[in-house]
């Protein structure tokens, strides 16, 4: 397992993209593969820097493991906070779709990308921390 | 590194005000992304583009960035079109399904 933390601020977010980019690339996924599985990282990132406590709050770093398996990566996002809004989309609709223009919803798209370019996607929470799972299979 | 640090352009033709965007988009470049957006947003008179080709990076904030201008542009009834989409940012645009509100920019 490899472990990397991070203040809660949105400017290290490329470093873990950088960081799991480096990992990634040591097993056999595809370049596409590892390009959407940045996107879901920083979008746990983003949500953990968004909904985590504040430095002021005693909570200020963000908690990223890397566990390579057999079969792909499961990357765990931890952080102290409450746990941010999680609708488990049901549909595989994309959420930008039969709407008319000033209707259009500016936020919620992160946990639908997550779970649009992830193969396994799990929210835990508990009452001072969340933790984002997310998996992603090396395809055959 | 270098290279994939976020960057901004912008160009002022007689009908249209181009923003060029370079390197990574999210939410660390928000903030500068909006400053350079605020005193164009109203721009009636000029076709407001996003050209994406030097972009190598985007999530939802990004994203949710382009339905926020599209919404606002639409609601004062003023041209906004997103062109040169490189085709890692196409996809996203394809799955969350913005891509059928944006106009490829074909202005002159």
């Amino acid at each position: 397992m490899i472990r990397l933390q991070i203040p809660s601020h949105a400017d290290y977010i490329d470093i873990v993209r950088v960081c799991l980019y480096g990992i990634a690339s040591k097993l056999s996924f595809s370049y596409e593969d590892i390009e959407d599985m940045k996107v879901a990282v920083s979008e746990a990132c983003t949500n953990a820097v968004l909904h985590g406590r504040s430095a002021e709050e005693g909570g200020s770093l963000i908690d990223i493991s890397f566990e390579p398996s057999e079969a792909g990566i499961t990357i765990i996002v931890r952080n102290d906070g409450p746990p941010f809004e999680h609708h488990e989309s049901r549909t595989d609709a994309p959420p930008l779709q039969g709407i008319e223009i000033s209707e259009l919803p500016v936020g919620g798209l992160g946990i639908y990308l997550m779970e649009a370019l992830m193969d396994e996607v799990l929210v835990q929470s508990s009452e001072n921390s969340t933790e984002v799972i997310l998996t992603k299979y090396v395809s055959e | 590194m270098k290279s994939q640090q976020f960057q901004i352009d912008q160009q002022e033709t007689k009908d249209s005000y181009m923003i060029s965007l370079g390197g990574e988009l999210d939410l660390s470049v928000v903030t500068q992304l909006r400053s350079v957006l605020e005193p164009v947003i109203d721009r009636v008179d000029l076709n407001l583009v996003l050209n994406l080709r030097e972009l190598t990076y985007i999530d939802s904030t990004g994203i949710g960035i382009i339905v926020s201008i599209l919404k606002y542009r639409d609601g004062i009834n003023a041209p906004f079109s997103v062109k040169e989409i490189p085709p890692s940012i196409q996809r996203l645009f394809d799955l969350t399904g913005i891509s059928g509100y944006l106009t490829e920019g074909t202005e002159k």
